[in-house]
């Protein structure tokens, strides 16, 4: 896991972007409702091997994350296990609101094919140049690596940095004296 | 009140003249889709409805997903019978037709009335559940009309191939002298998995099953409001004149029960128990006052003790207007609802009123059947006076002041 480590020290000025996901607009077609996506995403429940997201009627998946800020992503971290974790992977910056049907109209920003190395949790780094701008990311999983009709995702980490915006509710009025 | 995006497929094909279902099967449907339109529209003011033909030519939509219900009503005029229905074209066009809804936030929902047999396998059927359950789309299904070349399997497997935590159902309906609509309105389809059937639906149940209304007063709210209010108005008024009546008996009582209590048992005890007593503890009151010269004073309270819940709950409305009456009442009445935490400072007011001799004699004066000669009430009087030197005289002289001009000026 050394290697896991180094890879993540490397990126000192890029951080988890969990804290700036905008949980309420989180969604994910073709989950299987008892492993859903806050198995895979959400703090504690993405370091648990126990609990995974798992498609339902078929192996693929379709993930769209908002975030509450605009974000510049840098690599992404996907653990799962070796037979049903997912093999490819392609990503959309700014896509809102993607089906299955349209998913493959639009070329992705970036495509990723996992292997066993980067189900561990090595990360994968990403076209930096594409995703410079980015308020709502778009994760489809094609397909699992032994083609199995369930693709099972242990864990889903971002990591990248923050663009300057203004946090709104950071503000706060000047006191008067 | 989910927010929702649905599309009514509608079999329109040759089948639909048949007369089993009455008027005509298609008459029927055409009721159904209709209550269904006003149910969806009223139950979230942002839900959209469409409604496509499944025979006829072809697949058709009619109605674009709208919240306009005058646009959903009339899109029914002017169908024409014809053709045979289409199942699984069907469902993909109602499918396109909600994927490019306007308002992405909605769910979607396919509601399919199947009077035809059906053409497609067991296997596409349930491939097209399939897609639809990866779309997150919910389904919903009316089986009317003959059951041949095993319909109703079909349609169980394509429902099992959709259904993801229960959010898709299928009704059965057999021909019978039961309107399509009125099976309909009892089922989730219509009353929304279970949320409790929205007002329409509600209404619409009522008047099918005829009969009493069920409304309060026997009056529709809907048809006549003014009525309805004018009536519910009236009703509370007397039930809070009433209440109030009672309240002002049951303070009575429970003051003089009060006296003869302290006699015994610490003024901090009792204080606690006058607050509670006053309100639940009726029935020790009625323990205690045995005298047959109280029996009027039982009378009130089992007239308070009649409407124990609702007299607690209207105390603090009815204090205020029982206080613009009778000044000393008001301060009795607050003292009985005080906090035990006020106890000390209280417990002096009540030890002052109780030791102004004057001012306790006129409280009994005005209850009715109450005679001040009564040696049981002299009797109540006398342990007040003796309680009297237990506080001290300081208090007690300034506030027999007080109370002094109270009931002189009221007199």
């Amino acid at each position: 896991m050394s290697a896991v480590e180094s890879a993540t020290a490397i990126q000192r000025s890029q951080v988890d972007l969990l804290d700036f996901i905008d949980w309420s607009g989180v969604e994910c077609l073709n989950q299987n409702s008892n492993h859903s996506i806050a198995n895979a995403l959400k703090q504690g429940y993405r370091e648990d091997e126990g609990l995974n997201l798992e498609s339902d009627a078929d192996e693929q998946l379709l993930i769209y994350i908002p975030f509450t800020q605009v974000i510049k992503l840098h690599s992404i971290v996907i653990k799962g296990s070796e037979e049903e974790g997912p093999k490819t992977v392609k990503l959309f910056s700014n896509k809102e609101h993607m089906g299955f049907s349209n998913v493959n109209d639009f070329p992705s920003s970036d495509t990723a094919v996992l292997s066993p190395d980067n189900l561990k949790g090595k990360p994968t780094v990403l076209k930096y140049v594409k995703f410079q701008n980015v308020r709502s990311l778009t994760i489809f999983i094609e397909d699992n690596q032994s083609g199995s009709e369930i693709t099972k995702v242990q864990k889903i980490a971002l990591h990248g940095s923050t663009v300057e915006t203004t946090d709104m509710k950071g503000l706060k009025k000047i006191e008067e004296h | 009140m989910v927010l929702e995006a649905t599309m009514i497929c509608i079999d329109n094909s040759e089948r639909m003249r048949n007369g089993d279902y009455s008027p005509s099967r298609f008459q029927a449907q055409a009721d159904a889709v209709n209550l269904i339109c006003g149910a969806k529209t009223q139950s979230n003011p942002e839900n959209t409805v469409g409604v496509l033909i499944m025979a006829g030519k072809g697949v058709r939509v009619l109605v674009t997903p709208t919240s306009d219900l005058g646009k959903l009503l009339a899109c029914m005029h002017g169908l024409e019978i014809g053709g045979e229905m289409d199942l699984a074209a069907g469902i993909q066009v109602a499918q396109l037709a909600l994927k490019h809804r306007q308002n992405k936030k909605q769910q979607q929902r396919i509601i399919v009335f199947a009077g035809s047999p059906i053409k497609p396998d067991k296997k596409s059927l349930e491939m097209i559940g399939r897609k639809l359950k990866k779309n997150s789309v919910a389904l919903d299904i009316v089986n009317f009309g003959e059951d041949d070349e095993g319909k109703t399997e079909k349609l169980e497997a394509l429902l099992a191939a959709v259904n993801n935590n229960d959010s898709s159902h299928i009704v059965h309906v057999p021909a019978g002298p039961n309107a399509l609509s009125d099976v309909l309105i009892s089922t989730p389809i219509f009353t929304g998995d279970g949320e409790g059937g929205s007002g329409f639906a509600a209404a619409a149940a009522a008047a099918a099953a005829g009969g009493v209304s069920g409304f309060e007063f026997g009056v529709d709210p809907n048809l006549d409001p003014e009525l309805a209010l004018a009536l519910r108005v009236s009703m509370e008024e007397e039930r809070a004149r009433q209440e109030a009546a009672a309240k002002k008996a049951a303070e009575e009582a429970s003051k003089q029960e009060k006296g003869g209590e302290q006699q015994s048992s610490s003024q901090d005890a009792t204080m606690t128990e006058h607050a509670s007593g006053a309100t639940s503890e009726a029935d020790n009151k009625r323990n205690d006052l045995s005298d047959d010269d109280n029996a009027l004073l039982q009378q009130a309270l089992a007239m308070s003790m009649d409407e124990p819940a609702s007299s607690h709950d209207v105390q603090d409305t009815e204090m205020s207007d029982a206080a613009a009456d009778d000044p000393e009442l008001a301060l009795a009445l607050q003292l009985s609802v005080q906090d035990s935490a006020k106890d000390s400072s209280s417990q002096a007011d009540v030890s002052k009123l109780l030791a102004d001799q004057s001012f306790v004699s006129s409280i009994l004066a005005s209850l009715p059947g109450v005679d001040p000669n009564d040696p049981s009430v002299k009797e109540v009087l006398a342990s007040m006076q003796s309680q009297s030197e237990v506080s001290s005289s300081n208090l007690v002289t300034q506030q027999k002041q007080d109370e002094d001009k109270a009931p002189n000026e009221e007199k």
